[in-house]
């Protein structure tokens, strides 16, 4: 080959390559160019944390991207735990949470100096589910809760052997099969405080509660994997966010929290008779949204069509009173935000 | 002496009229045989079956929505919006950076360790850690990347960013880049080298003008391979961190874009397996056949690229 062929064919094929980026590139840019609403508004937004939560949190940054095409925005959902951790070193601006910040998090951004604002943005069921062919169990209240996934049950390897354990509900006696979220995921602990922490309390002490919370179990990472084994053992048990049960062909247990036996629906969550339903979050660094105009504006966006973006995920909105009660809290913020910040730390 | 060299003449006799007798029919030959034959077919079923679940997988992606549609889509909440535009987009750049710092540097140094390093206890020393290097689970080479591109040059590289996710594959395939091209060029006939010599030419003449454009074809087959293995690694984008759930740009100057957020083909795939499976799973099926057509059309470029340069040769 000689040099100036080499030439050529080189540069023929590095012009081949950046059509092919242009061609992507101009493609992906479609849908921001097309809503002509005011674009001023400039800035990167970075949201990490709950892969439970990255749904809404993507579906409201497509819209407000759409609105204001100038601000770039990356969501990612390696875990409310991993989520912290980047937030707390004040790599994101928003984390995305399954659950409430836990006080080694806290400890960990009041050392990096890292203040938020808690917002709540949507609620979720947690769905207590089985084989769909389990027709012999239909409800299960806390005591039969605390039997089969307490600390004290490691040994129960049938429903029935429950009762051993307080368990009031007639079970069957088939093998007790679990595929469940395992101890990193938020849900794993979700279903730890909502369902089992106060029987585990009363019967063991605080501490010793605390120490080993659920019964040891091979937990799952994936979620769609808990829903094949779900699938693939007939007298399976686990649970999931209310998203996954609803999609899959799973059957959803009803969970009697002392007043009777509920169905986790949209419905039983919103009106809060699903004892089992659970907050979902995002915490704002303060710092950063104190010199981000974009940054405020995508949170005010959020908590104001939030509610729209939840339900497309498959989640349920917030009852009018929180949805307020977040708004109030944000609105607080804002007000402060234009000089020095004087609100304390939220949580 | 003669009866250990050669074995005895009755033996040999017996092995010829045997063959001969037999009239072809070699049992054991015919056993071999069919046991390869079986192995192959096993090993093509396995693949056929693979392709076949990925495309009947993907199937009702392709009803629903056009294809174009489908491939210029971005990272979306939304099973019907989702497209894997960005991730080809992303997986370009990251075969930019292999392209750019693996291969010369990997070349280069399949040269120097084949053409002038003498054979002592270094460069034998550096062969078997390039060999056990290109062992190494693309994990390690992930952790390798959080630490130094995303810590310690963080700054620099705009952590989990474009550059870092690039530079960590091109330190990935390099060990395969230098292990092809050293086999290539050790492929390279001695006399060559030797009439480049007696004609008069010096070390470096007689490998720009003997040495290269003979293992030349070698060289390309191992770098597509492992052009290959960096666009379809997701070990170390995950720890690196990549967009999962949105990524938006206004665009901006190529360095912004590469100190900015990204993600990659192989990380649709993933992101697509981990919603809920009732919608996403066609998905992530849709996009690893994109990622299955690209790495064939790239295989297929280097073969041809192969033959271009191997025709030249001869």
């Amino acid at each position: 080959m000689t040099r100036s062929q080499g030439m050529k064919w080189v540069a023929a094929s590095v012009a081949a390559l950046s059509l092919v980026a242009t061609a992507c590139g101009g493609g992906s840019d479609d849908a921001s160019d097309g809503s002509g609403a005011a674009a001023d508004l400039k800035g990167t937004i970075f949201v990490t944390g709950s892969s439970t939560v990255e749904p809404i949190s993507s579906l409201v940054g497509e819209s407000f991207n759409g609105e204001n095409s100038g601000v770039d925005i990356t969501v990612e959902g390696p875990g409310t735990g991993d989520g912290f951790k980047k937030f707390c070193a004040g790599e994101a601006d928003i984390s995305n949470a399954s659950r409430t910040i836990k006080d080694e998090e806290k400890e960990l951004c009041a050392q990096a100096g890292v203040e938020f604002v808690e917002l709540a943005v949507a609620n979720d069921a947690l769905s207590v589910i089985t084989n769909s062919k389990n027709t012999a169990v239909e409800c299960l209240n806390f005591a039969d809760l605390y039997g089969l996934m307490g600390p004290e049950s490691d040994g129960v390897d049938t429903w029935a052997a429950a009762k051993s354990l307080g368990a009031t509900t007639e079970l069957p006696d088939a093998p007790f099969k679990i595929f469940a979220p395992g101890q990193e995921s938020g849900t794993y602990d979700s279903f730890w405080e909502l369902a089992i922490k106060k029987t585990a309390e009363e019967k063991l002490g605080k501490e010793k509660a605390e120490e080993k919370k659920l019964r040891t179990f091979g937990g799952l990472a994936d979620d769609n994997e808990i829903i094949r084994g779900i699938q693939s053992a007939d007298t399976s048990f686990g649970w999931v966010g209310f998203a996954f049960a609803d999609q899959a062909d799973v059957a959803k247990i009803k969970v009697d929290g002392g007043e009777g036996c509920v169905e986790p629906s949209a419905e039983t969550v919103a009106d809060g008779t699903y004892p089992l339903s659970r907050t979902l979050y995002i915490y704002v660094n303060k710092a950063k949204a104190q010199e981000s105009k974009a940054l405020q504006a995508f949170v005010t966006y959020y908590l104001e069509n939030g509610a729209e973006f939840v339900e497309e995920a498959d989640y349920v909105p917030l009852p009018e009173a929180d949805a307020t009660a977040a708004t109030t809290a944000w609105e607080e913020f804002l007000a402060g935000a234009g000089g020095e910040a004087t609100t304390t730390t939220a949580g | 002496m003669a009866s250990i060299l050669t074995p005895p003449r009755e033996a040999v006799d017996r092995e010829v009229a045997a063959a001969i007798s037999g009239g072809g029919r070699d049992a054991r030959g015919l056993a071999f045989q069919t046991l390869l034959l079986m192995a192959m077919l096993m090993a093509l079923g396995v693949l056929v079956w693979l392709l076949y679940s990925v495309i009947d997988g993907a199937v009702p992606v392709f009803s629903e929505r056009s294809l174009g549609d489908f491939l210029s889509g971005r990272l979306s909440g939304s099973p019907t919006r989702f497209g894997v535009a960005q991730g080809i987009v992303g997986s370009f750049w990251i075969l930019v950076f292999v392209a750019v710092f693996s291969f010369p540097l990997g070349v280069a140094s399949a040269i120097y360790l084949e053409e002038y390093a003498s054979d002592n206890w270094f460069s034998r020393g550096v062969s078997v850690l390039v060999r056990n290097l290109a062992g190494v689970p693309a994990v390690v080479y992930g952790l390798l990347g959080l630490f130094l591109f995303k810590g310690l040059l963080g700054s620099l590289t705009g952590g989990s960013s474009l550059i870092s996710a690039g530079l960590t594959m091109a330190i990935l395939v390099l060990p395969v880049v230098i292990i092809t091209s050293a086999e290539a060029i050790r492929a390279v006939p001695q006399p060559l080298r030797e009439g480049g010599y007696g004609l008069g030419a010096t070390r470096w003449e007689v490998i720009r003008t003997q040495v290269l454009p003979y293992a030349a074809p070698g060289i390309l087959t191992g770098t597509v391979l492992s052009f290959a293995r960096a666009l379809g690694e997701a070990a170390p984008l995950l720890i690196i961190g990549t967009a999962t759930g949105l990524l938006t740009s206004s665009g901006g100057s190529v360095m912004e874009t590469l100190r900015g957020k990204y993600t990659a083909m192989p990380m649709l795939v993933y992101v697509a397996t981990k919603r809920p499976a009732e919608k996403w799973l066609p998905l992530a099926s849709a996009a690893a056949l994109v990622l299955l057509v690209v790495l064939l059309v790239a295989n297929t470029a280097a073969i041809l690229a192969r033959n271009h340069f191997e025709k030249r040769r001869s």
